[in-house]
């Protein structure tokens, strides 16, 4: 009779194990699109120290940088690495607008594996201390007194600072100049000297000068009002009927990996945004907590793509899917 | 010189096809100068150069014998380096990098095969010590 | 005075033994990764990151920041050595420095570097000092117009980079400027030049061109020859091992010309020590008795560039801790380091943080004059390098070459560039094409189009902007006097010839 017992315990240890499901046994790769210091690459670290802090997972995260095509070869990489569950990927609204507009950026957050949508970043209106516009409204009106001839300083096209300001230009009827600087630095000092006259910008990077009373903000680009900015309007609150398209950070695995593992990696991130220290990581760096699981996210994806789509083809920007 | 001429032709060529291209582009969008304005001028401008250079060699007219030895030397090295380059996927970079260390001290410099095996092992040795052990970085 | 009260409390803190060990730390580890080809600051410093969370902040950034500065000391070593540059700024210091080893004054060129490098960084520290905030100020006044005179500036210095045939060097800076706008067009978003390939999505990585070109297409242009005895003349006695007196002598105006011209144009966001260095070399040809020597090595030459691109870093710090704007990849990085210990960099970030600033300046101070201290004796050490046979070394500059690049973007697909730009340098140097403008086309090739884009969307389509604003219009007819020196001198040889008839 012990033999039985014995024999039963044996066997019932492998199955046991298989109960437990999957858990990654060697250091996990996190794929990130900037290089070492950009936003995705910071993100990611943090992430990974959070994790290690909290105990949630049994290995290491560890980043890999996969700088290129403005995030089309990040994307790529994934995608090669089919089947594999030991690789995530943090994407960001790039990941997104590539495939709409670059014939190269073939692979999509559909051909990829949606895991978990972690964070929405805000970002706020703002102008030169010393400007006539005391209001979202003044500026607009301007404007439109004065078509093509107030300026923007922001990103690329398809960035969300022109997203923003099709969503206005539309709402307000009037028109004004998107001038394209490639680092935030360049463009608030395009601000700053008086080059430009707004620009929509993270309320991370314009902390300090709005406390220095170099910059005023107009309004803030988000559904609600934010902790640190409780005295400006929302888009809404403005005036204008606008849904702020989201900026979205999240996570992504490559294509074809089993179910068991999406809710492992699903399980992981969701208790990430349930501790202290993602709390304390949000209200850091003026996140907002946007989480969404796999299923949501990919319902988010579709909307935001055509929502997307729509936009950049009334800005003039070839869309080529 | 012969070379000039030859060189001022790929030349041409290469503008030629920029100007091609960027006449696709646009050149002048509603906010500014869109992306066929830059490259429109700039090759334009490598046309009539490389024009002028084919012009002025034609009309020197001479010819300058070209180092076919030197030049096959340098053209081999270069091959083995490509080959050596697409075998770090199959063989990993040492097993290639030191093949082609191999390859330049034994064939090119006609030293002795052990020198070049002892070189080769050194060489690779050293890079696998210093740079993923030591720095952290990877190699191909 | 503020500013030396200041200075003394900041050597208070720098001068602790912890801090003092941070700043040797950072300094040390900067200058082994300028010397690696590929591995650059912003990587390492962002890998040190978590580590520094555990120290406390001073320390940290008097370590991070000699990773900086020191990377740009190391950056010289193998440019002058190998003809590899360590840095993206240090290909400058390639085109004399390693022509000076060639004639067997590699220590020579490796001394000068490493005194250009400490006056110039002092330099930059008493500026950052001294004038950082009006300064910062003067620079936000510097907009898109400015920023391409500037860059049509330092393409104008072409001309001083041409030897023997201009056209040929206008076709090289012509492709140069061409290598640079492929990629993604940063306005429009469409696809320039890019065959197809997702990897040249988001261009051509300035490294792997000039690795190629001056590193490869070296070797390969070498191999033509089977017995080449020594690879490069070992330099033997004192005079070459070190920097003579007369050569101290010659260079006093090329450290003037690289401490201020890197320091103004690093306080720019956005223009480079790439730039600087390029700007200080044409500055310094320009003045010089013997300008057509430059190119052929020529010590102030190699004083000049690496100046500047020391400097520049002290000018980059400016705009990061005047007004928490990043003007390099660096500063980026040590922006978010800054945020990430809980600061709050910006224009209020030098009243609040008094003790920290001034500390930070302090430890600059001491951390050039380790780095000094640190380099010259290496400098005969270094010199060393040489006596390897060719056949030893050329392998080990391949090896290196692909390591440097597959480092900075983990793609194998650049491997197959660096390849592809040997050969390039292999007929450039074959078919008589200087290589310098190539990278200068290269470089200011995409902040000149951006600038003159930008510009006109500014102007509404009117040129004029160009020349209304006074900076602007300074700069760019000094570009068009350089530009058209040539002409002159081939009108006074038409004048003489025909006064001679």
């Amino acid at each position: 009779m012990h033999k039985r017992l014995w024999l039963a315990a044996v066997l019932a240890v492998p199955l046991a194990v298989q109960a437990q499901g999957y858990a990654p046994t060697r250091p996990v790769e996190a794929v990130v699109h900037t290089g070492p210091g950009g936003g995705s690459d910071l993100l990611a670290r943090a992430v990974a120290l959070m994790i290690e802090k909290e105990n949630l997972l049994p290995v290491r995260l560890q980043v890999v940088n996969k700088t290129g095509g403005g995030g089309a070869l990040a994307a790529a990489y994934l995608a090669e690495k089919k089947g594999d569950p030991n690789t995530i990927g943090f994407f960001t609204g790039v990941w997104l607008t590539n495939p709409l507009t670059s014939n190269e950026a073939k692979i999509s957050l559909r051909d990829l594996t949606p895991v978990a949508r972690l964070v929405l970043e805000p970002a706020v209106i703002a102008v030169k201390a010393d400007a006539p516009y005391k209001t979202l409204g003044d500026f607009v009106s301007a404007a439109k007194q004065k078509p093509g001839e107030l300026k923007q300083s922001g990103g690329s096209i398809t960035s969300r600072d022109n997203v923003v300001r099709q969503q206005l230009q539309k709402a307000g009827g009037a028109r004004w100049q998107f001038i394209s600087f490639p680092g935030g630095g360049e463009r608030i000092a395009a601000l700053l000297g008086g080059h430009v006259n707004m620009m929509v910008i993270e309320p991370a990077e314009a902390g300090e000068h709005i406390r220095a009373g170099n910059m005023r903000v107009l309004a803030q680009v988000s559904e609600k009002r934010l902790p640190a900015f409780p005295n400006v309007p929302t888009l809404k609150e403005a005036g204008f009927n606008i849904t702020p398209v989201p900026q979205v950070r999240g996570v992504v695995a490559p294509p074809g990996i089993p179910k068991e593992n999406v809710v492992y990696w699903e399980g992981v991130f969701k208790k990430l945004t349930q501790t202290e220290s993602w709390k304390k990581f949000l209200a850091e760096n003026q996140f907002e907590d946007g989480y969404q699981n796999a299923a949501d996210l990919t319902r988010f994806y579709d909307e935001f793509t055509n929502q997307m789509r729509s936009i950049l083809q009334e800005a003039g920007v070839k869309t080529v899917r | 010189m012969k070379a000039d001429f030859w060189s001022g032709l790929a030349l041409g060529a290469l503008g030629a096809y920029i100007i091609a291209q960027a006449w696709g582009w646009e050149y002048l969008g509603a906010d500014g100068p869109g992306p066929g304005f830059f490259p429109l001028w700039y090759g334009i401008a490598i046309v009539a150069l490389s024009l002028g250079l084919v012009a002025s060699s034609l009309r020197r007219g001479e010819t300058q014998a070209i180092d076919w030895t030197g030049a096959s030397r340098a053209f081999t090295t270069w091959l083995a380096l490509a080959l050596a380059v697409a075998a770090f996927k199959l063989v990993s970079f040492h097993v290639a990098f030191a093949a082609l260390t191999f390859f330049i001290v034994a064939v090119m410099y006609r030293r002795p095969l052990l020198v070049a095996a002892t070189v080769a092992v050194a060489t690779t040795a050293a890079f696998y010590v210093v740079f993923p052990l030591a720095l952290g970085v990877n190699l191909p | 005075m503020e500013v030396f009260s200041g200075l003394m409390h900041g050597f208070a803190v720098a001068l602790q033994p912890a801090n003092l060990l941070w700043c040797f730390v950072g300094v040390f580890l900067g200058t082994v990764i300028g010397v690696m080809p590929g591995l650059g600051p912003p990587a390492t410093i962002a890998m040190l990151l978590p580590l520094t969370m555990m120290m406390n902040p001073a320390g940290a950034i008097i370590m991070l920041a000699g990773i900086y500065y020191g990377a740009k000391y190391g950056g010289s070593t193998t440019s002058i050595l190998i003809n590899v540059p360590g840095e993206s700024a240090s290909v400058v210091t390639c085109l004399d420095g390693y022509q000076m080893a060639r004639k067997g004054r590699a220590g020579a060129a490796l001394g000068i570097a490493a005194i250009a490098s400490f006056i110039a960084g002092t330099v930059g520290v008493v500026g950052i000092m001294l004038i950082a905030p009006p300064l910062a100020r003067m620079a936000l006044a510097f907009s898109s117009p400015e920023y391409f005179a500037l860059m049509a500036l330092g393409l104008a210095m072409v001309v001083l980079l041409a030897g023997r045939s201009m056209v040929k060097a206008l076709l090289a800076m012509l492709v140069g400027l061409w290598l640079a706008g492929i990629g993604t067009d940063l306005f429009s978003q469409t696809s320039r030049f890019t065959f197809g390939q997702l990897e040249l999505l988001s261009g051509i990585d300035f490294v792997v061109v000039a690795i190629g070109v001056f590193a490869i297409g070296e070797v390969l242009g070498n191999m033509q020859m089977r017995e080449a005895a020594e690879a490069l003349p070992v330099p033997k006695g004192l005079r070459n091992l070190l920097p003579t007196l007369q050569d101290l002598k010659d260079c006093r105006f090329a450290f003037a010309n690289g401490s201020i011209v890197g320091f103004l144009i690093g306080v720019l966001p956005g223009a480079g020590s790439t730039i600087a260095s390029f700007i200080s070399y044409g500055l310094e040809k320009a003045v010089s008795r013997r300008p057509q020597e430059f190119g052929t090595g020529v010590i102030e030459g190699v004083a000049a560039p690496e100046g500047a691109n020391n400097s520049e870093t002290g000018g980059a710090l400016v705009p990061m801790l005047t007004l928490g704007i990043p003007g390099s990849s660096t500063t980026a990085v040590l922006l978010a380091a800054l945020v990430l210990w809980g600061f709050k960099p910006g224009p209020l970030f030098i009243s609040e943080n008094a003790n920290l600033f001034w500390g930070l300046v302090a430890s600059m101070y001491i951390g050039n004059l380790m780095l000094l201290i640190l380099n010259i004796p290496l400098v005969p050490l270094f010199a060393q390098v040489l006596r390897a046979p060719v056949y030893v070394l050329y392998p080990i500059i391949i090896g290196i070459s692909i390591v440097g690049v597959y480092s900075t973007s983990g793609s194998l697909f650049d491997v197959w560039l660096l390849a592809g730009f040997g050969l390039l340098g292999y007929f450039m140097r074959k078919l008589d094409y200087p290589t310098a403008p190539l990278i200068l086309g290269l470089v200011l090739g995409g902040p000149l189009e951006r600038a003159l884009r930008q510009s006109l969307m500014m102007s509404d389509g009117h040129l004029s902007i160009l020349v209304s604003r006074p900076v602007s219009a300074v700069m760019l007819s000094l570009a068009l006097l350089i530009l058209l020196m040539p002409m002159f001198g081939k009108l006074n040889t038409w004048r003489l010839r025909a006064l001679e008839k």
